[in-house]
C-alpha cells in the first residue's frame, strides 16, 4: 500500500483514537494518545492488509523548546515484512505524567528500545516486564536526553564567595 | 548463601551465576553478561551495555550538521562510510535534495561496500578466532589492511573517514584510487575461496556452528533483528532493494538467503554477501561516470577552493558555510540504510536551525542484543561466544 492508502486506511478504521494523520515527506504518519496505544499498536500488526510485524524502532522526543502541547512524544517506526510499507505513530504525552504502554506483548523487540526511552527521557513504561536503567549506571540521577538536562557541570574549584556555587552549563555553543 | 552444620557453603539455587565480561575477549567491545548457569547449559542471560556511553545523541544536539558526521563515524567504527551516508541522506531528505550527481553517488556507493565488506572482514576473522580457527583471523586482517590503505588514499584516513557528506562527498577519486580499487576487486574473490577452504567443509566449523543459535523467522522478525540474521531466518529483506537510495537501483546484484537461522547460516550469509558487494563494486567502478562530485548547489556544499579568490559570491557562500553551516527546514523524518549488520538509520528532527534538535540512531546491534540473549538460552556455555559472534555486534553503536 502507498503511504496515503494507509493514511486513509488508518482514518477509516482508528476513528475517534486518531488524533491526526498525515504524509510526512512520503512516509505515513498517524498521531495518537497513549490510552489508545495498545488497541491500534494491536489492529495495526494484525490487520491482513496492513500487517506491520516488524518494530523497527522506539525513540523519544522533548519539544520543551518548541513549546509544544504535550511536551513529549514517543516515536515507533514498524514495518510490513509481507507488504513491504511502513508507518510512524507518534504518541504525544504528558509532562506531568508521561506514561506510555507497553508493545512488548506485539513486539518483544521492543524491550531495549522500551527501556532506553525510561532511562533517556524518564517515561513510565506500564506493563514492561523488565523496566530499568539501560544504558546510564543504576543510580545516576536525571535523564540525560531531557532538554532541561544540562550537557555539563562546570565546578568552581576556588572562590572567596560563598554564594558562588557550581554552573550549569547548557549551551547552544555553535548556533548563532 | 548460609553455611551448613558441616561448615560448608549450602547453595540457595540450583543455578551458578556466572559473570561475562565486560572484559572478557569474545564480547566483540565491552558488552557484559550475567548467566544463570545449570552445569554447562545456560539457563538465561541478562545483558548489561552502556560501559561505551558517549552521549553523541545528546551531543549531537549542540552541533551544527556537518560537525556531527566525525560523531558518525564513531558509531559503528567498524564501517564508518555507513554511517556518514545513513545521516546525509536524511539531512538530505530534509533539506529536500531528491537527488545527488551520479558521480557521488557512485562514490558513496563504492565507499559503502568496501566499508561493508571491511566490517565482515573483521567479523569473519574474530568470529573464527572466538572459535578456535585462529588462521582466518591474520588472512581476514591482511585483506582488510588493502581496504584501509585505499580509505586512506580517498579521504586522508584509514579508520573513520568521515568521506560522505552532506551533498556529496568530501573530494573527487584520484585515479590512483581507482586503480586501486580495480586491483581489489580483481583479487578479492580468490581470497574469499582461501577463507571458505578454510572453514565451509571443516568437520570442526560445522559442529561448532550448525544447529547453534536458531531463530525461525517469525522469531527473528518478532525480535527486531536485521540484516544478515534476518536473512539466514529466510526473510529477504534488504533496504538497498526495498527502498534503493544511491543509485542502489543501478547495479544488479543479489540477496543471499538461508533458511535453518543458525550460526552456520549467518556465515554463509554475510560470505555471499562479500561476494556481492565486490561485485556492486566492481560495476561502479566500471561505469563511474564523469562530472561533479557534490551538488552545485553552494547554500549545501562548499564552493571549490579556487573561485573563492574570483568570485564574491563564492566567497560569501564559503562563510556563511563555515561560520554559520547549513539551516535545514524543521520538520522530521526517517530514512533506513542497509548497513553490515542491518538497518540502521538516523531518525532527525529539526527546528529549522542549524543544529539538530534531536537525533536518534537506529543501531541495527542494539535491536538485535536482546533477541542474542533469547537464543543463549538453553545452550551450552561454549556456543555462547558462537552466538555473539555470530550476531557480530559492535558496542560503539549500541551505546552511542
Amino acid at each position: 500500500m502507498t503511504s496515503e492508502e494507509i493514511v486513509e486506511k488508518c482514518q477509516a478504521a482508528l476513528g475517534g483514537d486518531l488524533v491526526q494523520a498525515e504524509v510526512n515527506l512520503g512516509d505515513a504518519v498517524i498521531h495518537i494518545s497513549p490510552e489508545a496505544l495498545p488497541k491500534a499498536a494491536e489492529w495495526l500488526k494484525n490487520d491482513p492488509d496492513l500487517r506491520f510485524d516488524y518494530l523497527s524502532q522506539i525513540t523519544g522526543v522533548d519539544y520543551l523548546e518548541q513549546d509544544r502541547e504535550p511536551r513529549f512524544e514517543a516515536v515507533y517506526e514498524l514495518h510490513s515484512m509481507d507488504h513491504g510499507h511502513s508507518i510512524r505513530i507518534r504518541v504525544g504525552l504528558d509532562e506531568e505524567n508521561p506514561t506510555v504502554p507497553t508493545v512488548t506483548t506485539l513486539w518483544k523487540g521492543a524491550d531495549f528500545p522500551e527501556r532506553e526511552l525510561f532511562d533517556m527521557f524518564g517515561f513510565h513504561v506500564s506493563g514492561h516486564p523488565n523496566l530499568k536503567r539501560l544504558l546510564m549506571p543504576d543510580d545516576w540521577e536525571g535523564h540525560p536526553l531531557l532538554k532541561d538536562y544540562p550537557l555539563t557541570i562546570e565546578e568552581i574549584s576556588f572562590s572567596h564567595n560563598p554564594d558562588h556555587k557550581s554552573e550549569l552549563i547548557k549551551t547552544k555553543s555553535n548556533q548563532e | 548463601m548460609s553455611v551448613t552444620e558441616q561448615g560448608l557453603l549450602e547453595r540457595d539455587k540450583d543455578t551458578m551465576t556466572l559473570n561475562m565480561g565486560p572484559q572478557h575477549p569474545s564480547t566483540h567491545g565491552v558488552f557484559r553478561m550475567i548467566l544463570e548457569m545449570d552445569g554447562e547449559i545456560v539457563r538465561s542471560s541478562e545483558p548489561d551495555i552502556g560501559f561505551l556511553h558517549t552521549g553523541i545523541e545528546k551531543t549531537a544536539e549542540v552541533k551544527r550538521y556537518v560537525h556531527c558526521i566525525p560523531m558518525t563515524d564513531r558509531l559503528d567504527y567498524l564501517s564508518p562510510p555507513q554511517n556518514n551516508l545513513a545521516f546525509c541522506l536524511t539531512t538530505e531528505k530534509l533539506l529536500g535534495l531528491d537527488e545527488m550527481p551520479a558521480r557521488a553517488d557512485y562514490l558513496r556507493v563504492i565507499m559503502c561496500e568496501l566499508g561493508r565488506i571491511g566490517s565482515h572482514l573483521v567479523w569473519l576473522g574474530t568470529h573464527a578466532m572466538d572459535i578456535g580457527a585462529m588462521t582466518v583471523f591474520l588472512y581476514a586482517w591482511r585483506e582488510r589492511e588493502l581496504i584501509l590503505d585505499l580509505n586512506e588514499m580517498i579521504s586522508g584516513v584509514r579508520m573513520m573517514t568521515s568521506y560522505i557528506r552532506i551533498g556529496g562527498v568530501a573530494q573527487d577519486a584520484t585515479p590512483q584510487w581507482i586503480q586501486g580499487v580495480r586491483e581489489f576487486v580483481d583479487i578479492f574473490p580468490s581470497k574469499i575461496d582461501e577463507y571458505e577452504s578454510l572453514l565451509t567443509h571443516n568437520p570442526i566449523w560445522l559442529d561448532r556452528t550448525r544447529g547453534i543459535g536458531t531463530l525461525t523467522r517469525e522469531e527473528a522478525i518478532n525480535w527486531s533483528m536485521s540484516g544478515p540474521i534476518l536473512r539466514a531466518s529466510g526473510v529477504k529483506l534488504d533496504w538497498r532493494k526495498q527502498r534503493p537510495y544511491s543509485r542502489y537501483g543501478d547495479f544488479s546484484f543479489d540477496v543471499p538467503t538461508q533458511e535453518h537461522g543458525d550460526v552456520y547460516d549467518r556465515y554463509l550469509v554475510r560470505i555471499e554477501e562479500m561476494r556481492q558487494s565486490r561485485e556492486i563494486i566492481k560495476q561502479a567502478i566500471n561505469r563511474l561516470p564523469d562530472g561533479p562530485y557534490k551538488i552545485q548547489d553552494n547554500k549545501v556544499s562548499l564552493p571549490e577552493r579556487d573561485t573563492l579568490h574570483t568570485s564574491m559570491e563564492a566567497l560569501i557562500h564559503h562563510f556563511k558555510l563555515v561560520s554559520d553551516g547549513v539551516k535545514v527546514p524543521a520538520g522530521e523524518t526517517y530514512v533506513p540504510t542497509e548497513g553490515p549488520r542491518g538497518e540502521m538509520g538516523f531518525y532527525i528532527v529539526s527546528d529549522g536551525s542549524n543544529t539538530p534538535y534531536r537525533m536518534k540512531l537506529r543501531a541495527p546491534s542494539f535491536m538485535a542484543i536482546s533477541g542474542m540473549c533469547h537464543m543463549m538460552a538453553d545452550s551450552f556455555i561454549a556456543d555462547v561466544v558462537a552466538i555473539i559472534g555470530s550476531v557480530d555486534i559492535v558496542m560503539g553503536e549500541v551505546d552511542r
